[in-house]
């Protein structure tokens, strides 16, 4: 087995930044980030911090005190277990469609099983490289380390090794320097095993199991097995969930509701991306936008269609949204959306409406191909009023294209006699050739309906001879 | 009733009971195994699963819509025995102009040469026709399978008298794979035993023209049942109608200028 262990070790910083700044803004105005810290009130520490907060001295650790003495304007946010683990499924659920075994382990950190996709992929590197490509879509800084099992590769991780290992002497090589520190073993295992002289994993994993056995209880024995790769691992895999929400932390307290729209249309984003990936539409939107102290605001958007894509949706938003006051600045938002519709023949297939100029040229060679080029012809016109030049002239073009009454469906190649007796339903149409023509002549044109009902072009020429022309089917 | 309690004395007295049970549900199970594969065959239609919201293409006669369930599927080979000039492509103009209007017609061994201002009269974008022109009937066939499932295709309407039962449902599952319509005219035939022959189609219809009118039969048609003697008022032409009309109804006398009153 290899699994790989990623650590997000600051995922609220990254998800204020992410929501913050657009990376158009980042890119272009090259705006220097301000200090921002994420404080623990439970610990009273710094958890997180940014580039701009180290260089004014704040280190991961300090006190709440110690970190505004360094930097008076640093922006504090607060530091919640259940917002990285919202931001952590998120993140599972962007991995979801490129790997099958997922393990939430902590709030910050997941395990992902690889062999088993190394197959599919074509080989370790592949895998990995899709596998970042995505999470450095979503702008996460993370740590990661691979190894035979979830426990082993969370060592390493920890440890910030941040190097793909898929052969066991690398990974044996790096594991055995680990601290024991990093290891899951309780804080008194570890105590008499530090009292022993034992501070590295590789000498842990060298003293024999039922040694330790004798001394130690069932769960340290447990997890030194896992650490070795010895046994199946026993996890919870993630499942995405069959609705879908979003959860978005909003970077400042915002006041009014115009500022709330392009959150709500990141958040709409996510939904198409979501939908367009499932064939889904949906009609109903709910919003939920969480205050500090007030009750959170449900903001359910209803469509008569049923819709897919973002533009439609953020139209109706704007429009519910116009006359809603928010009681108090709102902190973060929420987009959830349970039903879903198929897309299926009745409602527009996505592909339905799609113009496939391809497949007619493809259709159109095919056909040259075998039946010769003169077998296949688009209509063409010419600006006469005599019937057999009409649809004889150059190609098409918008400005050309007339329409005429008694313009039969079917023109013969040349006219015939005409030997049956017919009656004239509609007529006479005289009509002169061109002077300029070989052989100008007059005809009378009619349209005749013979005992059958079929209805002819018919003309009388200049002999009084009657002639068939066409057809009108 | 006593021979039959003396041939189950008998049973028993030679097979256990146990043996005869056995073998009677072995006989149930058997009967049963044969009809719930019959009732699993592909092949059997019935009404209740014809699924109501299937969208259909309306012809615009009130008439003929009911009876063929709203219109025409909009996927599928409707084959059309007529003759040529009775009206019988004006009938299908809503199916032809108002659907899928982004797709190709493509129009394959028509009877003459297709005019165009015809086309736009018709309410059909002639930029997005084709005409194909085939040397033999085997041909044209061949290019009405390749436009069916080319994807890129409206309707494919084909002229063509040599379409056997294993050619027509190659082009009804092209058609219906690919979502294209398929318009087969046929001439009209005079063989009994031809009008009886059946094809694998989703709509069979003949046309005749009697009396100032239309009359369509359906012959068969799938998730539905024939009906004859449709009568519709169809104007395909211009007339001189107005014309005969006008000059029936001058009922307005004529003023001589000397007249006194």
């Amino acid at each position: 087995m290899l699994w790989a262990y990623l650590y997000f070790y600051q995922i609220t910083l990254d998800t204020h930044q992410e929501s913050g700044l657009s990376p158009v803004d980042s890119a272009h105005l090259e705006i220097p980030s301000s200090p921002v810290i994420v404080y623990c009130e439970k610990t009273n520490h710094i958890v997180q911090r940014n580039h701009a907060a180290l260089q004014q001295g704040i280190e991961i650790g300090h006190g709440l005190a110690q970190a505004a003495a360094l930097c008076p304007h640093v922006c504090i946010i607060p530091f919640n277990v259940d917002n990285e683990h919202l931001t952590l499924t998120q993140l599972a659920h962007r991995l979801y469609p490129l790997a099958s075994d997922i393990v939430l382990d902590t709030h910050n950190t997941l395990a992902v099983r690889l062999d088993n996709l190394v197959h599919y992929y074509g080989g370790h590197k592949a895998l990995w490289s899709t596998l970042t490509h995505e999470l450095s879509q979503s702008n996460v800084h993370y740590h990661f380390a691979t190894a035979w099992s979830i426990e082993a590769a969370k060592v390493l991780a920890l440890k910030g090794i941040d190097r793909y290992y898929d052969n066991h002497d690398d990974i044996r090589q790096s594991l055995s320097h680990c601290p024991l520190s990093l290891t899951a073993l309780n804080k008194k295992t570890k105590e008499a095993l530090t009292r022993v002289g034992i501070h590295r994993v590789h000498q842990l994993l060298a003293m024999p199991v039922h040694e330790l056995g004798r001394r130690f209880d069932n769960n340290t024995i447990t997890y030194l097995t896992a650490l070795r790769g010895e046994v199946f691992p026993r996890v919870k895999l993630f499942r995405p969930a069959e609705h879908f929400e979003h959860f978005a932390l909003l970077p400042f307290d915002v006041e009014n509701t115009q500022h709330l729209i392009p959150f709500m249309e990141k958040l709409l984003e996510y939904l198409a991306h979501y939908l367009r990936a499932r064939n889904l539409q949906t009609s109903t939107l709910s919003f939920h936008i969480a205050f500090r102290d007030q009750p959170s605001n449900h903001l359910e958007i209803k469509s008569a269609l049923p819709q897919s894509t973002s533009d439609s949706w953020l139209s109706l938003l704007k429009l519910r949204i116009e006359n809603l006051v928010l009681p108090e600045p709102a902190v973060s938002l929420t987009l959830r959306c349970d039903n879903f519709e198929a897309i299926d023949d009745n409602n527009g297939d996505f592909f339905s409406n799609r113009f496939n100029d391809v497949a007619q040229k493809q259709l159109i060679g095919r056909l040259n191909a075998k039946l010769g080029e003169k077998c296949t012809f688009k209509p063409s016109i010419s600006n006469t009023h005599q019937f057999e030049y009409m649809s004889n002239g150059p190609r098409l073009t918008k400005e050309t294209v007339f329409s005429s009454d008694i313009v039969p469906t079917f023109l013969f190649e040349a006219p015939k006699p005409l030997t049956q007796s017919t009656q004239v339903c509609f007529g006479p149409v005289r009509l002169h050739s061109e002077w300029w023509h070989d052989a100008p002549h007059k005809r009378d044109y009619f349209i005749a309906q013979t005992r059958q009902g079929v209805r002819m072009l018919i003309f009388k020429d200049e002999a009084s001879k009657w002639w068939a022309q066409g057809l009108f089917s | 009733m006593k021979l039959c309690a003396e041939a189950s004395v008998y049973l028993e007295k030679t097979i256990p009971l146990s043996i005869i049970l056995y073998i009677y549900t072995v006989f149930v199970g058997v009967m049963n195994k044969s009809v719930s594969a019959l009732e699993n065959h592909p092949h059997i239609w019935r009404a209740r699963e014809q699924s109501q919201c299937e969208e259909r293409f309306s012809l615009g006669y009130d008439q003929l819509d009911q009876a063929l369930n709203g219109g025409v599927s909009p996927s599928g080979v409707v084959r059309i025995r007529t003759l040529t000039g009775i009206g019988e492509l004006s009938l299908f103009k809503q199916v032809l102009s108002q659907h899928r209007s982004h797709k190709m017609i493509v129009f394959i061994n028509p009877p003459g040469r297709v005019q165009t201002p015809w086309l736009e009269a018709f309410g059909i974008n002639a930029e997005q026709v084709l005409i194909v022109k085939p040397h033999t009937e085997k041909e044209s066939l061949w290019a009405t399978e390749q436009c069916l499932k080319s994807t890129a295709c409206h309707c494919v309407v084909v002229w063509n008298n040599a379409v056997t039962a294993k050619e027509a449902r190659r082009l009804q599952v092209a058609a219906t794979h690919n979502d294209a319509l398929c318009l087969l005219f046929t001439a009209p035939n005079k063989n009994s035993d031809d009008v009886t022959q059946t094809l694998p189609i989703s709509l069979d219809l003949c046309l005749h023209y009697r009396e100032h009118a239309l009359e369509i039969n359906v012959l068969k048609q799938r998730q539905g049942w024939p009906k004859n003697n449709i009568v519709i008022h169809n104007k395909w032409t211009v007339d001189n109608r107005a014309i005969k009309w006008a000059l029936e109804h001058n009922k307005v006398k004529r003023h001589v200028l000397h007249s006194v009153s």
